[in-house]
């Protein structure tokens, strides 16, 4: 009899069941600036970038940054294709280049009581030329990992 | 992760236990792990069929449960080899979240049970017991209204008939008392322990027909109407 009350306290204490939603849970892609060889620079210029909402309205999604090496931009949850626009400024220039960012989404469920959320393939990224050299994928595939980058920007041009 | 680890080890710790309480024997009889009390009563005993009270409630009251039943072969009031067969259902809305769940699915078990009372030719038993279930299922989950926070475009968040399926092994302890003639009335405790799993690319299923709510592990209660064939 003992025995069995040994196993009913084992059980009850294993039977702790819970589904938790995830606490890191933005869906970002993480951009990094290189130089030509491929080796991580900080960006001189103050970084703004933006994107014309549903609305045809400019929202900021990145604001004066200065000095950074790299930056995380969010990623829409069901579009073909993402604009954004970014402005350089420097010291004796103003530059903006427009970015496309072309991408498969994909419904991501964790349980129905966690928020419905969307990871992302990255298909293709094109670019005006003005400051920008270059962007290229380096991780295409977009989910809770906010550390690792996506995409690697090269700069160029017009600087 | 710790936390979790532990209680992975705990799950093992007491299946572990359970086999070591379904194999104990008389030292006499310790050689064999299938044995059988020797005395006059013939070893085939007869069938039962079986009822679970609890998932059907479930199934009528809430938005998810199943219809399970049961096949068991009597052998010497002391062995009880079983097949479960269920059916599975969820049609489920959060109402924070608003996403819809949907699923449905037949499920089955194949297991064994051990009458653990020393007078196992009395009308009560008490039992350990051991399964392996499987099930093949496809799930509907849809999240309408949904708006992009940022851009505020509309979203399809919909995935529709992904194919999934589980297995899954049960350790349970129960008890079966006769009530009336060949009717009994039983209850039974079980830890279902996850043993693999395969979802589509959509992240993890929610219900699972015969398991519950997906997660490694997690214990649930039957309360069963028997009948003795």
């Amino acid at each position: 009899m003992r025995k069995w009350l040994l196993f009913l306290c084992v059980a009850l204490v294993v039977s702790c069941s819970s589904i938790e939603c995830p606490v890191d849970n933005m869906v970002v892609a993480v951009y990094e600036f290189c130089d030509e060889d491929g080796n991580p620079v900080t960006l001189e210029d103050t970084l703004t970038v933006s994107t014309k909402l549903r609305n045809g309205q400019d929202s900021v999604v990145l604001n004066k940054a200065v000095g950074v090496a790299g930056f995380s931009l969010p990623v829409s949850q069901d579009h073909p294709v993402d604009e954004f626009y970014f402005n350089f400024f420097g010291k004796d220039y103003d530059v903006t280049d427009t970015v496309w960012i072309e991408k498969e989404d994909i419904p991501h469920f964790e349980s129905i009581e966690c928020k419905a959320t969307f990871f992302h393939q990255l298909k293709s990224v094109s670019y005006t030329e003005h400051i920008l050299d270059s962007l290229a994928i380096k991780k295409a595939f977009v989910d809770y990992d906010y550390k690792t980058t996506h995409i690697n920007i090269y700069l160029g041009g017009d600087r | 992760m710790i936390i979790r680890r532990l209680i992975s080890t705990s799950i093992w710790a007491a299946i572990v236990s359970l086999l070591l309480i379904l194999t104990a024997s008389p030292a006499s009889a310790q050689k064999k792990f299938f044995t059988l009390q020797k005395d006059s009563v013939p070893v085939f005993r007869g069938f039962a069929v079986s009822l679970d009270l609890v998932g059907a409630g479930m199934l009528v009251f809430g938005d998810r449960g199943q219809i399970e039943g049961a096949f068991r072969v009597n052998l010497h009031d002391e062995w009880f080899p079983v097949v479960e067969l269920g059916y599975g259902k969820a049609d489920s809305h959060d109402e924070v979240t608003k996403i819809e769940y949907k699923t449905k699915a037949p499920y089955f078990k194949v297991g064994i049970d051990r009458n653990m009372l020393k007078e196992k030719h009395g009308p009560n038993r008490l039992y350990a017991g051991l399964r392996y279930a499987f099930t093949n299922y496809k799930v509907d989950i849809t999240r309408p209204g949904l708006t992009d926070p940022n851009w505020h475009w509309d979203s399809n968040y919909n995935i529709h008939g992904e194919s999934c399926n589980m297995h899954w092994v049960e350790a349970l302890v129960g008890l079966d008392a006769k009530i009336w003639g060949p009717l009994h009335l039983g209850w039974n405790v079980r830890y279902k322990l996850r043993v693999s799993h395969k979802e589509g690319d959509f992240g993890t299923t929610w219900y699972v027909p015969g398991f519950g709510t997906n997660d490694n592990g997690r214990l649930d209660a039957t309360f069963n109407v028997i009948i003795d064939i």
